[in-house]
């Protein structure tokens, strides 16, 4: 890759509906950002936020959960334990100065293909304004291992 | 990129060109080589096509050869040909889960068209799958049984098809309709295009073939509750919808003669009338009746507090059935002339008949009917009781009591103070709006059904309540409330103030009154309308009422008021005494001018006295009639702090075990009906008490309650309420009745604007009419449990409701119809026998216009084609050639489709018939003639595109062509069978070139136009489809399950039980003894919501593990990863 800075972003798509927009996306020419590498889970609700963190810890600049819309869970109610999930992870990520754009929920069925393509790029150009999110300097400390938030506390 | 080999695992890595589709975008060769470089990829190759045999023999070859022990293939997505290259994993002798794909088509070549990007990210698929795959474990399916029944949904020719098919085939089916009949759609249809078949004839039979199949298990006016399970084990729970008539009926149609109701038939979709006990059409399979009844009553039932059966004596009346009306009155109502001249009916006030135009006069119907057949009978008690109860109070609500004990059989005796029977009937209500031969024949009706009377008797005097507990087992009192308030200031105590509760009495009773000529009435109630209406009559020259507010607020009834000030009577608003003045007579009167303030509680404008106001008007006599209040002190019962005896909100009972008290003596100033119900909800406590039943259950609905009815106002035709006729002025001076009662005719067509709220009407006719015995009103809703293999849903569509297109009049203009509307109109069975008539049923139209696409390729409602308007508009234009050859026809169309076979032709062959086909859509339907040749013509505006010019063309009759629609509730219907459905509403199929019936949910299939827009040889190749497919699984007997499911790892488990309540299938069990929790492994689906929440990390999710899914992640972002942990990785 060139010195231009494009984001990348993890996505983790379910496999009834979003993975489908996914593919549905691809299937009808859609073009968008290239910058989501898509992870199948069966369903949202698989979403471990210990993936979340590892995809940061790693090198991603964002995260992209996305399911069924609420209602429409091919396990019920997966989805809203996601959303529960979610919220939480998210006070988490805030408290160490991880910028609210960087995980972002989705609701996508599996014929939103397009509802998926133009999520991914607004979710591009937001992590292109923020900028890299250099985990390694931001969250943890000199020593690697404590968050600098919690050093300053 | 990892370049460590740690896992010791021989990968093969396999990308696939997909002709131009991906090698297009993404440097394959490029990739291929690059992959090479990870430590584990053992072997990494291109190919033209993967999925081709070459393909998968490469794959098999490698492993085989080279030794490989894991595969991945780059190509495109996984729903795609997952499968196919498991199983060349397996041919090639590796377990088929030691494979994994990477997404570079769906995900990476077609969705951008950067070379570089693409190929950037292909790189971090193709790795993240490496290594993920290096992490897989081998698997095996898991085997499930299928249950050989199956359950098809929905009754048209779709799910007819399929049940026959699998049914023919020695399979148990059981076939779900919502509706009383199978048959759909397709039953509503005269002709089928393009071979112009009788479809009732080419259904019917295949209909008859269900009815009667031993397989098949009809399930109809029934509706599918739940769904549980999966592919093999579906447990459905089916709603027997009521239907009030059992297996006994052999569709005589007795019943459906003599039901009083007519509502708009759902079959003849609005140009036909049914009855509420009815059968959708002649052919019906089941041939069974079915009652439509909702489970709330009708709005005027419900809102009536003795929930009279106003709706069912309307609907008699409307047939002429006034024997049957009047028994229908009687049995609810002992005083039902009465009622029908006095009573307040709140049942207008919530009439739904008033949400089009006005309530409809119930009341006066019912004087109709009583007036009408003139003598009637109370109903006599089947057997004799021993137990006497004693009741206190001859009014209204003693008299309810004692009718509905008396019907139980019990003995009842009533006390009165008064010389005569009737209580605030007789002494509060004037004869001039209640004739006293009236109320004397209605207290004979329950004197002769052997209640006693003993009047004169006041009780505390004559004798005491003590007394009565010991002659009698129980005792109702409702003594009223008969004392006048006073207002409270100066001089009221003179002579010539009179209270107009006792001059009303001493009017009625005869007793001498010494009234003046000028006559102020002080109060805004009935009483006070009686009061000054009464003083009028017997003389007095001017009267004045007196009331405090305003006329909005004025709780006397409106009609009331407006009779009063019809004779003469003046009202003075916003006016208040202040005090009497006198010399021990009355001669003068102080008022106060007021204005209104803030509401106060009752929710009225408080009165606001105006200082300086004052002024003096002389008079003879001030009646004061601000409202009763009840005089308890001889009862010696307990009271509350208004003064009023105390009793149990629900039965009524006081203090004493034994005495139970109602009416005006409990709530205070009351209506007749209100004072009626507690009579009725005493004598049904009373009734409990002797029978020793619990006091308290199901009494939810005694009294006035809400009905949850919603009624279909749209369209209604507005009928102004009938007026009752009265007397002229100038008779008005004795005390002769006022209102005279509806004419026959009157009364016809005001029960006529009956709505019908609650459809069946409750007057029970049919019952006595059917001689199996097969109506039972007793019957409940049922539910019934089904174990199933696989599920066919064929729901079908409904008709796009054209009323969402204002402009093209439907609704609003008589001779616009829909396209059903006219299938029905041209079948010869329908309700105009084959005719083709404007809405008037006489006119045959001379000009007939054929909206097209009404509804459809339209952004601004459904964005596709409904596939089958073109064809059934040209049928149209058939039919009408056909039944009027004179006729001129106008086909209105966008662009004519006629794909299929047969269709062109028949196209062709209607163009040689004459019709005239003009290209363009139809702008506007008005009937606002332009010129004096377009009066009385419906005008089609359209821009005939082919010669580009605006048309206006003069017809009598439009059809539009409305298009296909999912049903209303698809979305509903999606959840309960987890399929999903697309924006539209249509039911997604798998695949929408290769799997067309099947749907994401293994063992649940999609037929017919619930997916989407149809004709019928399309449906029922579907049906025949669906049908096949499950008979394949049911052939099979086993099928294979995915691995994908969650197990807990019994050491690691802290038994947090964290796990337990987040599983949607109820499939984690927590074991006490052990205190772990265990997944139940057939109960899982293997979602993985409980691997993701386990604090100890004990769950793992087979082929979803977290080290498969970190080592994914960590692969894909082999270009970012920061130094130390590509070192870790």
């Amino acid at each position: 890759m060139s010195d231009h800075y494009e984001p990348v972003i993890v996505g983790f798509l379910c496999n009834w509906c979003s993975y489908r927009a996914a593919d549905l996306a691809g299937t009808s020419r859609i073009k968008y950002a290239p910058n989501m590498r898509a992870i199948r889970v069966m369903c949202s609700g698989r979403v471990d936020p210990q993936f979340v963190l590892t995809a940061f810890i790693n090198g991603a600049d964002g995260v992209l959960i996305a399911g069924c819309h609420p209602g429409e869970c091919h396990y019920v109610n997966g989805n809203i334990k996601t959303m529960r999930r979610f919220l939480l992870l998210k006070k988490t990520l805030t408290q160490w100065g991880i910028e609210d754009e960087r995980v972002q929920l989705l609701w996508a069925s599996a014929s939103e293909g397009i509802h998926l393509a133009e999520k991914v790029n607004a979710m591009t150009e937001e992590l292109r304004a923020l900028g890299p999110l250099r985990w390694h300097e931001k969250v943890l400390g000199e020593n690697g291992k404590v968050p600098v938030a919690v050093k300053e506390a | 990129m990892n370049n460590s080999k740690e896992q010791n695992e021989k990968v093969g890595v396999y990308i696939c060109r997909c002709g131009s589709n991906i090698a297009g975008i993404i440097d394959v060769e490029g990739v291929a080589k690059w992959a090479e470089g990870n430590a584990n990829v053992e072997v990494s190759r291109e190919n033209q096509f993967m999925c081709s045999s070459t393909g998968q023999e490469l794959i098999e070859n490698d492993i085989k050869e080279i030794g490989l022990t894991r595969v991945v293939v780059a190509s495109c997505s996984p729903h795609m040909h997952e499968k196919t290259f498991r199983e060349a994993t397996e041919r090639g002798g590796l377990n088929p889960y030691l494979f994994e794909m990477a997404n570079i088509r769906e995900h990476g070549s077609w969705a951008t068209n950067d070379k570089e990007a693409a190929t950037q990210k292909a790189k971090s698929l193709i790795n993240a799958a490496v290594e993920r795959v290096v992490h897989h474990q081998p698997l095996d399916k898991i085997p499930v049984d299928i249950n050989p029944a199956t359950l098809v949904v929905g009754g048209g020719i779709t799910g007819i098809t399929a049940a026959l098919e699998l049914a023919e085939g020695g399979n148990k089916v059981y076939l779900v309709d919502k509706e009383p009949s199978i048959g759909g759609h397709m039953a509503q249809i005269d002709k089928t295009f393009p071979t112009l078949d009788c479809s009732a004839c080419i259904l019917t039979p295949k209909m008859s073939d269900v009815g009667n199949h031993p397989n098949i298990e009809l399930m109809t006016y029934s509706e599918v509750e739940s769904v549980d399970g999966y592919i093999g084990n579906f447990s459905v729970a089916v709603t027997k919808k009521t239907s009030y008539v059992n297996d006994k009926c052999t569709a005589c149609s007795d019943c459906e003669e003599i039901c009083p109701v007519s509502v708009s038939s759902e079959f003849d979709v609005g140009i036909g009338t049914r009855t509420a006990i009815y059968r959708p059409f002649p052919q019906a399979i089941p041939n069974t009746y079915t009652l439509s009844k909702t489970t709330d009553d009708s709005q005027c039932v419900a809102g009536c507090p003795i929930h009279q059966n106003a709706h069912g004596y309307i609907s008699l009346i409307a047939q002429g059935k006034y024997e049957e009306a009047v028994g229908l009155i009687v049995a609810d109502n002992p005083l039902p002339g009465i009622c029908g001249r006095a009573c307040a009916h709140l049942c207008e006030d919530v009439c739904d008949r008033g949400n089009v135009d006005e309530p409809i006069s119930i009341a006066y119907l019912k004087r109709f009917a009583m007036d009408k057949v003139g003598d009637y009978e109370l109903q006599r008690p089947e057997n004799e009781q021993k137990q006497r109860v004693g009741i206190v109070g001859a009014g209204p609500s003693g008299l309810a009591c004692a009718y509905d004990l008396r019907k139980n059989g019990y003995q009842v005796k009533i006390f009165d103070a008064l010389p005569t029977a009737g209580g605030m009937l007789t002494v509060g209500i004037p004869e001039y709006r209640l004739p006293k031969e009236q109320l004397e024949k209605e207290i004979g009706k329950i004197k002769d059904i052997g209640v006693e009377f003993k009047l004169n008797t006041k009780i505390g005097q004559d004798i005491t309540l003590k007394e009565l507990e010991k002659q009698f087992d129980a005792v109702y009192v409702a003594t009223g409330a008969h004392e006048e308030r006073k207002i409270g200031i100066p001089g009221e105590n003179q002579d010539g103030v009179l209270s107009g509760i006792k001059f009303l009495r001493d009017v009625r009773l005869g007793n001498k009154i010494n009234l003046g000529e000028n006559i102020i009435v002080v109060g805004g109630g009935d009483s006070a309308i009686d009061t000054a209406r009464t003083a009028k009559r017997l003389g007095a020259k001017n009267v004045t009422i007196v009331y405090r507010r305003s006329r909005k607020e004025m709780p006397a009834a409106f009609y009331e008021i407006e009779e009063a000030m019809y004779e003469g009577i003046s009202i003075e608003f916003l006016t208040n005494p202040v005090s009497v003045n006198g010399n021990n007579k009355v001669q003068e009167v102080t008022l106060q001018r007021m204005k209104l303030g803030t509401p106060d509680d009752s929710g009225r404008r408080r009165p606001i006295p105006i200082e300086g106001s004052e002024f003096d008007v002389p008079c003879d006599n001030i009646i004061i009639t601000i409202g009763q209040r009840p005089d308890i002190g001889p009862l010696l019962l307990k009271t509350n702090k208004w003064g009023s005896v105390e009793v149990d909100q629900v039965t009524l009972q006081t203090s004493r075990k034994k005495v139970f008290a109602g009416g005006d003596c409990v709530v205070g100033p009351d209506t007749i009906v209100g004072a009626m119900a507690q009579g009725k909800t005493a004598a049904e406590s009373i009734h409990r008490m002797f029978q020793k039943l619990d006091m308290y259950e199901g009494r939810e609905k005694e009294g006035a309650y809400y009905s949850n009815i919603k009624v279909d106002l749209d369209g209604r035709v507005i009928a102004k309420r009938a007026r009752i006729p009265t007397i002229p002025l100038e008779e008005r001076d004795g005390f002769k009745e006022v209102n005279l009662g509806f004419t026959e005719e009157q009364a016809q067509r005001e029960a006529n604007r009956c709505l019908h709220c609650s459809i069946c009407c409750d007057c029970h006719l049919c019952e006595t009419v059917c001689q199996p015995n097969a109506i039972d009103y007793s019957m409940e809703e049922e539910t019934v449990f089904l174990s199933v293999g696989n599920i066919i849903v064929a729901t079908g569509y409904q008709l796009f409701d054209s009323r969402r297109i204002p402009q093209y009049g439907y609704g609003r203009l008589d001779n616009v119809f829909t396209s059903f509307e006219f299938e029905r109109m041209i079948t010869a069975s329908g309700p105009t026998e084959g005719h083709i008539v404007l809405r008037d049923r006489k006119t045959e139209p001379k000009r007939v216009a054929i909206v097209h696409c009404v509804g459809s390729r339209d952004l601004n409602y459904n964005e596709y084609c409904s596939k089958v308007c073109c064809m059934y508009s040209i049928k149209f234009a058939h039919l009408v050639h056909e039944h009027l050859p004179n006729a001129e026809v106008y086909n209105l169309y966008i662009d004519m489709r006629t794909p299929g076979k047969g269709y062109e032709e028949f196209y062709h062959r209607l163009l040689e018939e004459g019709t005239h086909f003009i290209r363009g859509r139809v702008a506007e339907i008005s009937d606002a003639a332009s010129q004096p040749e377009e009066e009385g013509k419906l005008m089609v505006q359209v821009e005939n595109t082919l010669i580009g010019k605006q048309q206006r063309i003069p017809v009598d009759m439009v059809i539009l062509s409305a298009g296909m629609e999912a049903q209303a509730d698809s979305a509903e219907v999606s959840h309960l069978f987890k399929m999903g459905c697309d924006s539209s509403g249509f039911f997604n199929e798998r695949h929408p070139k290769l799997a067309p019936v099947a749907t994401m949910t293994e063992g649940v299939f999609i037929a017919g136009a619930c997916q989407g827009p149809k004709d019928i040889p399309d449906s029922v190749a579907q049906g025949g489809a669906a049908a096949s497919q499950v008979a394949s699984l049911i052939g099979q007997g086993t099928v294979m399950m995915e691995p994908v499911r969650a197990s807990i790892r019994e050491d690691d488990c802290s038994g947090c039980r964290i796990c337990n309540n987040l599983c949607p299938y109820s499939a984690i069990e927590f074991i006490v003894d052990d205190e772990v929790s265990e997944v139940i492994t057939a109960l899982c689906q293997g979602c993985g919501t409980c691997v993701a929440a386990c604090p100890s990390n004990a769950i793992d999710g087979a082929h979803f593990t977290n080290i498969q899914v970190i080592s994914q992640l960590q692969g894909m972002l082999w270009d970012v990863q920061p130094e130390p942990e590509k070192a870790n990785a």
